[in-house]
């Protein structure tokens, strides 16, 4: 008796197995996705950062593919906010960066700056610099020039009078000079953080997006009566 | 294959934007019920395709997968790829909502036509289906490479210089596709043939 049970037994486990075997396939993809979701999700190539900061009397312009090498040659537009007019256009070094003085007339006229950064194929990015951002030292260093002769005539002597204001502004320049080389790569880490990188939260988010829309639209049609 | 926001003209986004429209009803009234699954996984597929670095090469590169979805969805490849790039837009930045109808057009438009042009070679017999399958991975990068071009002459790049550097770039991306594609289409064949019935029909 037992051995006749074994003929349908073990054929009944080849079917299981035969059963089983498509399942694998379905592991893989399984597995492959979860390679990918662990791998993939700091690589990025499409967005660029753009991100510039002034030292001195000039503005040093930095850009790279997030996740990537630099923006090489990549062509640089600083335009007026408001009016969109170009003022200042040039290509980035093979490290991404592009230095430019600031034009008088924006110093005057205390214009925010867009700087677009364009590369190949259609890759851009932006970056605004403020006004306020680049100017308060030039209105400290303007409001202290013309404070200065009102306060000639009060003291006595002319030599200290002469030097103190001098003196007063070297110092501010060299502490602006030291602060910012002290603050460029605190600077640049901030923006490098303020940047959303894609989370495993964005990408399983997606995942179940798509699903949804595709359920409902199965919905819809099975709502419908079908031929 | 991305375009950025704010490169193209507006009149360039209305086009891609009015392209994309008509593919997308094409897509939709041709898509049947039982469609649907294959639609949405090859979908989820793309979207996740593009964190996918290929890191050989001057520009850093992801994959597409718009040949296999061309070769699996035929029409269908449209909404499918629209849908993706909608959510990779708002969840990854890559794009943009309003370059999203241009994108769809790069990225589609090959898809769709591969799907026509390597049906006949697919359907044969084992070697020519599998160059068949290799060819349509390959030429759509290649086509979405071109397209990319085209898209950016309206913004006063010259097309033949734009072209050159999309396809030498994507020199890579296009044996890897279509190797993936290969591979995919060999597995479906013996394992599920039933996923591609789109090119038997």
């Amino acid at each position: 008796m037992p051995e006749k049970f074994c003929g349908p037994a073990g054929k009944r486990w080849g079917n299981e197995i035969s059963r089983f075997t498509v399942p694998k396939g379905l592991w893989l993809s399984v597995v492959l996705c979860l390679g990918i979701l662990l791998t993939a999700s700091p690589a990025l190539a499409h967005r660029m950062l753009v991100y510039a900061f002034t030292e001195g009397d000039s503005v040093h312009v930095e850009s790279k593919f997030v996740g990537g090498g630099p923006v090489q040659a990549g062509e640089v537009q600083v335009q007026e906010r408001s009016s969109g007019k170009v003022l200042v256009t040039g290509t980035t070094s093979d490290q991404g960066k592009f230095s430019f003085p600031i034009p008088p007339e924006v110093k005057a006229g205390r214009l925010d700056l867009l700087i677009v950064v364009s590369a190949s194929m259609g890759h851009q990015g932006e970056w605004l610099l403020k006004a306020e951002s680049y100017l308060p030292a030039q209105t400290a260093a303007a409001e202290a020039a013309p404070a200065a002769p009102e306060s000639t005539p009060a003291p006595p002597s002319k030599t200290e009078t002469k030097a103190a204001p001098m003196d007063q502004r070297m110092m501010e320049e060299a502490l602006n000079k030291a602060l910012e080389r002290q603050l460029t790569p605190v600077k640049e880490m901030l923006t490098e953080m303020s940047t959303r990188r894609i989370s495993v939260s964005d990408i399983v988010g997606g995942l179940g997006y798509i699903m949804g829309i595709f359920g409902l639209w199965a919905y819809f049609l099975s709502r419908k009566p079908r031929p | 294959m991305h375009i950025s926001e704010g490169v193209l003209s507006p009149a360039v986004l209305a086009g891609g934007a009015g392209l994309a429209v008509l593919g997308t009803a094409m897509g939709l009234k041709k898509m049947d019920y039982e469609a649907i699954p294959r639609v949405a996984i090859l979908s989820a597929a793309f979207f996740v395709a593009s964190l996918i670095h290929v890191p050989v090469g001057p520009v850093g590169l992801h994959l597409v997968l718009n040949g296999l979805m061309g070769l699996l969805l035929g029409w269908a490849a449209v909404p499918a790829i629209l849908i993706a790039l909608f959510l990779q837009a708002l969840l990854f930045q890559f794009g943009g909502l309003t370059v999203l109808g241009a994108n769809t057009v790069i990225m589609a438009l090959p898809a769709v036509v591969c799907f026509y042009l390597f049906r006949p070679l697919l359907r044969r017999p084992n070697p020519a289906s599998a160059i068949g399958a290799f060819a349509c991975g390959f030429t759509a990068i290649l086509l979405s490479g071109l397209l990319v071009a085209a898209f950016l002459m309206g913004t006063g790049q010259a097309f033949v210089k734009v072209a050159q550097l999309a396809v030498l770039a994507h020199i890579p991306v296009m044996f890897i596709e279509g190797v993936i594609t290969l591979f995919i289409f060999l597995f479906l064949k013996k394992v599920r043939p039933e996923m591609l019935e789109g090119i038997y029909a």
